[in-house]
């Protein structure tokens, strides 16, 4: 069965953080860095070479535009391998395979078990590009919802008040 | 005479802001070191030095590292030097860094990572980037990794 709803709970989001990749270590170039500065709402980045990838720190209480920072990796010549989001989390619920509002977006859990998400949590965002072509294909079998191809709301979430075109972004825990 | 003196000020500082090109003298540098102690450049005249600009987090760094850790001591006793520039933000990761890479060259650091001053003025866009500079000072050849490098080294010290 396929339900779309919505909820207003509230979250912050606080950091990203985003493993990129490329013909060339990512990590060892100015453009990304640059890239990912330039954002208005990012604090900081800072480079970790055990995991290699970047820790992107939010501004306190301003809104992360996860699309921004996906961009801003593409148009320093690289590409996203890994994209996970944290947030702080208030008696937030979620269902497998369902649309939840989070802090004014649209966000639709896939591979989760149904939980209440409370204190720091990390949401992992299996949209297309955000993630290796492989790791795609498998958490878009994970739905027969027509959203994970585009990354946006299809007809059949007007019903719950979510309109044609709304961007979703897919994540998992 | 103030117009004069107007042209002086534009001059000064356009060789200030010039990237530092192989053919030319290296622009002075003084950076603190690991302990504190401020290391300028201009100490180092008379050896064939090794301007190494890296980080903690960057692995291609890390690994030429390695190589200079097996090169630098033989070279060290012919009048070679190695000035390494790091551009972590974080100085403690740049301390951990040298004592696990078991760096005994000289090691400065400046923070503010890519945007730092010197970084700007060299225009370092991706590390490594290093430059190689004869006994007089001047730029002779960036980038050399490897065979290549001990060989020019090896040249310079003739």
């Amino acid at each position: 069965m396929v339900v779309c709803m919505a909820t207003g709970m509230q979250a912050q989001f606080t950091k990203a953080t985003i493993q990129a990749s490329g013909l060339t270590c990512a990590m060892c170039s100015k453009a990304i860095d640059n890239a990912l500065k330039e954002l208005s709402f990012v604090d900081a980045v800072k480079p970790d070479i055990k995991n290699s990838d970047f820790t992107v720190v939010f501004k306190q209480g301003q809104d992360a535009d996860i699309d921004a920072l996906k961009k801003a990796v593409e148009d320093a010549g690289f590409f996203v391998a890994k994209f996970t989001i944290t947030g702080v989390f208030n008696n937030q619920a979620v269902k497998n395979d369902e649309h939840t509002g989070i802090g004014g977006k649209e966000y639709h859990f896939l591979n989760i078990k149904d939980q209440v998400l409370n204190g720091e949590k990390n949401l992992i965002i299996v949209d297309k590009n955000f993630l290796t072509p492989n790791a795609f294909k498998k958490y878009s079998a994970a739905t027969a919802m027509q959203c994970i191809k585009t990354g946006k709301a299809g007809g059949c979430c007007e019903k719950a008040g979510l309109a044609a075109g709304t961007r979703i972004y897919h994540v998992t825990i | 005479m103030k117009k004069l003196l107007f042209i002086n000020v534009i001059l000064i500082s356009l060789t200030a802001m010039a990237q530092p090109k192989v053919g030319e003298p290296s622009p002075e540098i003084v950076l603190k070191d690991v302990k504190g102690n401020p290391v300028s450049l201009s100490s180092l005249k008379g050896k064939v030095v090794l301007i190494d600009f890296w980080a903690s987090w960057c692995g291609p760094c890390r690994k030429a590292n390695k190589h200079l850790v097996n090169i630098y001591p033989s070279l060290k006793t012919k009048g070679f030097e190695i000035y390494s520039i790091s551009i972590d933000d974080d100085i403690s990761d740049w301390k951990k860094a040298v004592a696990a890479d078991r760096i005994t060259w000289l090691q400065v650091n400046e923070g503010g990572g890519w945007n730092a001053p010197v970084a700007n003025l060299w225009k370092i866009d991706q590390i490594p980037t290093s430059y190689l500079l004869d006994k007089q000072g001047k730029i002779v050849a960036r980038d050399l990794e490897g065979r290549q490098l001990e060989k020019a080294i090896n040249q310079l010290l003739k």
